[in-house]
C-alpha cells in the first residue's frame, strides 16, 4: 500500500485537529467564553490567558475553542445548502433545457449579479438577525455558482457516448444523471465549495465591518475577527488568532478537497 | 477694542503662515445638502452652523441667548418677542443685515416649498404658531405667537433647525431654486466635491459677538482665524486613527476605545467633554415579559452602572440615570438619585415577578459613533449573572429605528440625541403610545406635569417638576438612562483654541501653528 | 459571431427585468424608512407624514413601481432621496472609479496567477505546489478590511510612500491620482491572486490528465511545449469564466475597500444607500452592477474561443 499523498496527509491533519478542537470547545473551555472581566480587558498572551484576553476581558483561547464549533458548522452547513441548491437547480436546467433552462438561468443570472450584501441583508430582515439567517442568506448567495457550473458541465456532457449509450440501454434518466452525469461535477465542485467554506467564514466578517454585525450568540471566528480590527495597534493578537485559525482551516480544506477529489473524479481512476 | 487692535496687528506678524493654511478634519459622512434645516443631519447642521446664524443661538450650558440680535424682549401677555439687531453684521456677500433680511429668510423657511425640518414646529400643528413676523424698521423685528410658549426662542435656537438661520437672498437663484449658503457666520461656503469634501473659507468682514475672544456655544466670540478649513469624509475609524498619525488630518472625533491610544502620540492631543446625548436601555412597557413592573426593577438592579459606563465609554463617561445631563441647569441632588446595583434584590424581584427563564431580546446597532453594541454586551452579561435569560440582536441602524418608531422590541441599547430643555428631555419619550407607539413612557399623570413644563418659565416651580418626573422615571423603570455621551476630539498639537462642545466642530477661535 | 452576440444580449434583458423587480421588492421587504432616517429621534408623526409624501413615499407599492419603472424606460433613473442628485451621472461617475481599481487589480492579478497556478498543477503535489497552495490559500483567508489596513499602515504611515487618507481623481491630477490608487489596487491584487491562482491549478490539473496531452508527451514533445501549446492555453477557458464572475462579483463587494482607503467608489455608494435605505440610488447601483455583470460576461463569452481552441462560438 502507497502512502497517501502529501496533500492528504497535511490537509487530513489540520482537519482533523480542527474537528477535535471544535468538539473540545463544545463542551469543555478553559474560561467562560462569554464572562466579561472588567480588570483584565486586552490583556496579552500570558499563563493566565494564553492567547490574552479582548476589549471586554474575555479569554481569547476559550472564545477560539468555543467558535470553532459555531464557524465550523455554520461554514458546513452553508457550503451543503449553496451545494444541494446550485446543483438541483443546474442538473435540471441543463438537462431540460429549453424554456425552461432559459427563465431558470435568468433568475440564476440575476441572484449571481446582486452584491451578496443587499441579499443577506433583505434575507436577514425576513429571516431574522441569527445564525440560521446567515447560513440561509449565505447559501442562497452562493447556489447560483453552484448552478452555474453544474449547468456547464452537464450540457458538455449530455450529448457525449456514454450518455447516449446509457440512454440505449433502458436507463431511466434519474439513473444517468445520478450514475454518468453527477460524478463529473464533482471535481469542478469541490474546487467551488473549497472556496465557498473559506469564504463563508470570511463573509461574516466583511458584513460585520460594513456594519451589519449579525453575530449568533456564540463567538466566532468571523466576528472576532471583524471586532479586532479597531484594536490593531493595541492588541494584534486579537486578530491574529482567529485569523490564523481561518487560515489553517482552509488550507487543510484546499490540501483535503484536492486529494477527494482525485479520488472521486472518474476520469483519474486507474491514472498516475 | 484693544483687543481688536491688538489682534489686528499681530495677524500679519505670526499668521501669516498659519493663515495660509488649511485645516484638515475628518468627518464620517458627507452632509446632506447645503440648504441649512433642510435636508440635513447633524454633520449638515454643524456644516450650516459655522456658516449662517440665527437671531438667538445656544451658549454653553444650552441656555438660549441672543446672536443676531442684540437684545430680545417679551411683552408682557408673552405673546409678542421683539428682537433688535446687533449692528455693522454683514452677509458674506457684503451686504449689510437688515430687518428685511430677517423677514425675507423667515418666510422662505415657512413656505412649504423650502421644506423646512422644522415647519409643523412653527405653524401651529404642534401647538406654538407664529402668526406675523415683521420690520418696523432696519434693527428691529418683531415675531407674534398665537399663545404664550416658553420653548420658542428654544425651537428657534435648535441647532437641527439650523438655528433658522438668516440668509440672503442671493442665496437663492433667479427661478427660486437654493444655490449655496450666503449668511452671516464666520466661514464662507466654500466647495463641495461630493462623496469626498467639503470646505469653507474665512469670512473676513465677520463681526464677532464680543466675549474676549472666548468662545460660549453658538453666542460667544467667533473669530475666524483660520484661512481655510476643508472637511475630509473618512469613514473607517482605523483610516482616521493612520490619518491624524500621519498629519494628513489635524482633527477628526475618535472612537472612545482609541482615545488611549492616541493620547500616546507625541504629536497629538485628546480633548473630551460631555455632552447633553443620553445612552439609554428602552424597555418595551407593553411586552409579555418585560411589562412587568417587578420585572423592569429586576433589571435596573441587576445592572452595575459603573462597569458599564466605564467598558462601553472606556472609561471616560459618568453614569447618570436622570434624563437630565449633568452639565444643565437642571442638575441636581434629586437627580443624582439613580438605580441602586443590588443582585440579591435583583432575585428576590425576580422571584416576585414569577420569572421563568423566558427570552429578553436587546436590539443594538453597531454604528461606531454610539456604544449601542459595547452597551449591549456588558448589559447581556450582567443579566445572565442574575438569572435574566438576556439575548442581543445585532441589526442595522435603520431597522432599529423602524422597530423603535413602531415599538417592536423588548429591550434596546438606544441613544437619545440632546436635549437641552428638561421639557423636551421629558417629552421625547413620554407620550401616549396609542397615538405614537415610538414613545416609550405612557403615564398621563406624568404627561400633565411636562405641559405644565413646556408652559411656565418659573426656575424653581420648573425644577420641582423635574425632580418629581425623574423620581417616577426611576420608580416605573420605562428606561434606564444609562449615560451622557463624551466628545472625544483627537488634534494636532500645533492647533489650539478648540473646544469640543455638543459634538459640534466649532472651528472659530481655533488657530494653527506652523 | 454578430447572431450569437445578438441573442445573448437578448437574453440578458429577462435578467435584467427579473434584478429591477426582485431590487425594488426586496429593499422595500427590509425594514426601515428613509423618512423616519432622516429626520432620527427627533421625528414627529407629522414631520415624517410630510417628508413621506413629499419623497412619494406614501404611495401604494405598486403605484411607486409603476412610476419608477416608466421613468425607467424612458431613462430617467429619478434622484437620490438623500442628496437630491439624479441617480444617472451619479452611479456612473462612481462607477468608472470603482472599475478602474477593479480592472487593474484583476488584470494584474491574472498575470501573476495564472501562469503560478499552471506551474503549481504541473509540479502537482512537489513542494513548490505546496508552497504555492499555501500562499494562495493565505491570500484568501484575510479578509480586504485586514489586508488593507496592513498596507496602510506599513506604505502610509511606517514608510509614508503613499497617501493615507483623500482620493484624487485621475481626470484632475493623473500622478497624484495614481497615487491614491495603488493601495485600494493591491490589496484587490494580492486577493484575487488567491482566487485565481487556485483556479487556474485546478483547471490545469484537469487538462493534464487529458488523453491528449499524454499523446503530446509521448510524441516526444519537450514538458515546455506540452505545458504551453496544450496545458496553458486549454486551462485558460474556465479560468477566463473565472475572471468574469471575479469581474462581476467585485464591483458589488469592493465597499470594503472603498472604505478603507476613502475612496468614493460604487460599491461604498450601494453600501451607504443601503443603510440609508435611499431607495433609488439603491435601485440604480443593482442595475448598472447587473448590466455590467452580463456585459463582462456577454465579452467573456465572446472571447472565450480565441483562448479555448476547443470551443467555438455557436
Amino acid at each position: 500500500m502507497r502512502l497517501p499523498p502529501l496533500n492528504a496527509l497535511i490537509g487530513g491533519g489540520l482537519i482533523g485537529t480542527l474537528c477535535v478542537v471544535a468538539a473540545v470547545g463544545a463542551v469543555w473551555t478553559p474560561y467562560d467564553p462569554l464572562r466579561l472581566s472588567f480588570r483584565h480587558k486586552l490583556a496579552p498572551p500570558s499563563q493566565l490567558h494564553w492567547l490574552g484576553t479582548d476589549e471586554f476581558g474575555r479569554d481569547v483561547l476559550s472564545r477560539l475553542m468555543a467558535g470553532a464549533a459555531t464557524s465550523v458548522w455554520i461554514s458546513i452547513l452553508t457550503v451543503t445548502l449553496a451545494v444541494l441548491l446550485g446543483t438541483l437547480i443546474g442538473l435540471f436546467s441543463g438537462y431540460i433545457r429549453g424554456w425552461f433552462d432559459r427563465i431558470v438561468m435568468a433568475f440564476n443570472d440575476a441572484l449571481l449579479a446582486f452584491p451578496g450584501i443587499l441579499l443577506a441583508l433583505g434575507l436577514l430582515a425576513v429571516v431574522g438577525a441569527n445564525k440560521y439567517g446567515i447560513i440561509l442568506a449565505l447559501g442562497i448567495a452562493y447556489a447560483p455558482s453552484v448552478a452555474r457550473i453544474v449547468r456547464g458541465t452537464v450540457l458538455s456532457l449530455r450529448e457525449k457516448e456514454f450518455i447516449a449509450a446509457s440512454r440505449v440501454m433502458g436507463n431511466s434518466e434519474g439513473y444517468t444523471m445520478a450514475r454518468h452525469i453527477l460524478p463529473n461535477c464533482i471535481a469542478p465542485l469541490t474546487v467551488l465549495a473549497t472556496s465557498m467554506f473559506g469564504y463563508v467564514l470570511l463573509a461574516e466578517s466583511s458584513l460585520s465591518f460594513l456594519g451589519l454585525g449579525v453575530p449568533p450568540p456564540a463567538p466566532t471566528w468571523g466576528n472576532m475577527l471583524a471586532g479586532s480590527r479597531a484594536y490593531i495597534g493595541q492588541a494584534m493578537w486579537l486578530g491574529i488568532f482567529p485569523g490564523l485559525c481561518i487560515s489553517l482551516t482552509l488550507l487543510g480544506i484546499n490540501l483535503l478537497g484536492d486529494a477527494v477529489r482525485d479520488r472521486l473524479d472518474p476520469r483519474m481512476r486507474g491514472s498516475r | 477694542m484693544n483687543r481688536l487692535l491688538a489682534s489686528a496687528c499681530l495677524l500679519p506678524l505670526l499668521a501669516s503662515p498659519a493663515l495660509a493654511q488649511t485645516l484638515t478634519v475628518a468627518v464620517a459622512a458627507d452632509v446632506r445638502s447645503i440648504n441649512p434645516g433642510v435636508n440635513r443631519d447633524d454633520n449638515t447642521d454643524d456644516f450650516a452652523l459655522q456658516i449662517v446664524e440665527g437671531l438667538v443661538g445656544y451658549d454653553e450650558g444650552g441656555i438660549v441667548q441672543p446672536l443676531l440680535a442684540s437684545k430680545v424682549e417679551t411683552s408682557q401677555d408673552g405673546k409678542t418677542y421683539t428682537f433688535t439687531l446687533r449692528e455693522g453684521v454683514k452677509f458674506h456677500n457684503g451686504a449689510e443685515l437688515t430687518a428685511a433680511d430677517v423677514v425675507w429668510s423667515w418666510n422662505r423657511y415657512m413656505d412649504p416649498k423650502t421644506d423646512w425640518r422644522c415647519l409643523s414646529e412653527f405653524d401651529g400643528r404642534g401647538g406654538l404658531k407664529v402668526e406675523a413676523v415683521e420690520a418696523p424698521d432696519a434693527r428691529t423685528v418683531v415675531m407674534k405667537i398665537n399663545q404664550p410658549n416658553a420653548l420658542f426662542l428654544d425651537s428657534l435656537a435648535r441647532t437641527d433647525c439650523a438655528m433658522a438661520g438668516v440668509t440672503h437672498r442671493d442665496s437663492v437663484k433667479a427661478d427660486g431654486s437654493w444655490d449655496k449658503p450666503i449668511g452671516t457666520g464666520p466661514f464662507k461656503f466654500g466647495e463641495w466635491k461630493r462623496a469626498e469634501y467639503f470646505t469653507m473659507t474665512a469670512f473676513d468682514g465677520y463681526v464677532s459677538p464680543k466675549n474676549d475672544g472666548k468662545p460660549d456655544g453658538y453666542v460667544g466670540s467667533k473669530r475666524p482665524l483660520l484661512k481655510e478649513v476643508k472637511f475630509l469624509i473618512v469613514k473607517d475609524p482605523a483610516t482616521v486613527k493612520a490619518g491624524l498619525t500621519s498629519g494628513a488630518i489635524q482633527l477628526s472625533e475618535v472612537l472612545a476605545s482609541d482615545v488611549e491610544e492616541i493620547r500616546k502620540i507625541p504629536s497629538l492631543a485628546v480633548a473630551t467633554a460631555p455632552t447633553a446625548t443620553r445612552h439609554v436601555l428602552l424597555i418595551q412597557t407593553r411586552d409579555a415579559v418585560t411589562g412587568n413592573l417587578k420585572l423592569r426593577k429586576a433589571i435596573a438592579a441587576a445592572l452595575d452602572m459603573e462597569e458599564i459606563v466605564a467598558t462601553a465609554s472606556n472609561g471616560l463617561g459618568k453614569p447618570n440615570n436622570s434624563p437630565i445631563y449633568t452639565r444643565s441647569a437642571y442638575f441636581g441632588e434629586a437627580q443624582k438619585q439613580g438605580h441602586r446595583y443590588d443582585p440579591a434584590a435583583a432575585k428576590k424581584l425576580l422571584a416576585e415577578a414569577g420569572y421563568k427563564g423566558e427570552k429578553i431580546t436587546i436590539l443594538a446597532n453597531k454604528r461606531p459613533t454610539v456604544p449601542s453594541f459595547p452597551a449591549a454586551v456588558v448589559v447581556q452579561a450582567m443579566l445572565q449573572a442574575a438569572g435574566i435569560n438576556a439575548e442581543i440582536e445585532v441589526i442595522d441602524w435603520a431597522t432599529q429605528l423602524d422597530r423603535y418608531n413602531k415599538g417592536n422590541y423588548q429591550m434596546q441599547s438606544f441613544s437619545f440625541s440632546a436635549r437641552f430643555d428638561p421639557a423636551l428631555a421629558f417629552e421625547q419619550f413620554a407620550g401616549p403610545k396609542d397615538k405614537q407607539p415610538r414613545k416609550i413612557w405612557d403615564n398621563p399623570e406624568a404627561q400633565a406635569k411636562i405641559d405644565r413644563l413646556t408652559a411656565i418659565a418659573d426656575k424653581a416651580e420648573r425644577q420641582k417638576l423635574v425632580d418629581e418626573l425623574h423620581k417616577a422615571v426611576i420608580d416605573e423603570v420605562p428606561l434606564i438612562f444609562m449615560y451622557n455621551g463624551v466628545d472625544a476630539i483627537a488634534h494636532s498639537k500645533s492647533l489650539s483654541g478648540f473646544q469640543p462642545w455638543q459634538s459640534k466642530l466649532r472651528m472659530w477661535e481655533v488657530t494653527l501653528a506652523k | 459571431m454578430l447572431r450569437f452576440a445578438l441573442t445573448r444580449v437578448a437574453m440578458a434583458l429577462p435578467t435584467l427585468l427579473i434584478v429591477a423587480i426582485s431590487v425594488f421588492v426586496l429593499i422595500r421587504l427590509i425594514p426601515g424608512d428613509p423618512a423616519s432616517l432622516m429626520l432620527g429621534d427627533l421625528a414627529t408623526p407629522a414631520s415624517i407624514a410630510d417628508l413621506r409624501a413629499r419623497l412619494g413615499l406614501d404611495q401604494s407599492l405598486p403605484v411607486q413601481f409603476g412610476i419608477w419603472f416608466g421613468n425607467l424606460l424612458r431613462g430617467d433613473l429619478g434622484i437620490s432621496i438623500n442628496t437630491q442628485q439624479p441617480i444617472l451621472p451619479l452611479v456612473l461617475s462612481r462607477f468608472w472609479i470603482s472599475a478602474q481599481i477593479v480592472l487593474v487589480a484583476v488584470f494584474l492579478a491574472s498575470l501573476v496567477a495564472v501562469p503560478a497556478g499552471v506551474i503549481a498543477a504541473w509540479r502537482q503535489d512537489s513542494q513548490l505546489d505546496l508552497a504555492l497552495v499555501a500562499l494562495a490559500t493565505l491570500l484568501l483567508s484575510i479578509p480586504t478590511f485586514w489586508l488593507g489596513l496592513l498596507l496602510l499602515l506599513f506604505f502610509g504611515l511606517k514608510l509614508g510612500w503613499l497617501p493615507v487618507v483623500g482620493y484624487v481623481s485621475l481626470g484632475d491630477d493623473p500622478w497624484r491620482g495614481a497615487l491614491y490608487l495603488i493601495m485600494p489596487i493591491l490589496t484587490l491584487f494580492l486577493h484575487e491572486i488567491g482566487v485565481l491562482l487556485r483556479m487556474a491549478r485546478a483547471s490545469t490539473l484537469e487538462v493534464l490528465r487529458l488523453d491528449y496531452i499524454t499523446h503530446a508527451r509521448a510524441k516526444g514533445l519537450s514538458e515546455m511545449a506540452v505545458l504551453w501549446r496544450h496545458a496553458f492555453k486549454n486551462a485558460f477557458g474556465p479560468t477566463w469564466t473565472l475572471i468574469g464572475l471575479v469581474l462581476g462579483n467585485l464591483l458589488g463587494g469592493i465597499a470594503v475597500v472603498e472604505t478603507v482607503f476613502t475612496i468614493p467608489g460604487l460599491g461604498r455608494l450601494l453600501v451607504d444607500a443601503i443603510f440609508a435605505r435611499d431607495y433609488p440610488v439603491i435601485q440604480g447601483c443593482m442595475l448598472l452592477v447587473a448590466f455590467t455583470y452580463v456585459l463582462v460576461n456577454l465579452v467573456i463569452d465572446l472571447c472565450y474561443p480565441i483562448f479555448d481552441p476547443r470551443v467555438t462560438a455557436q
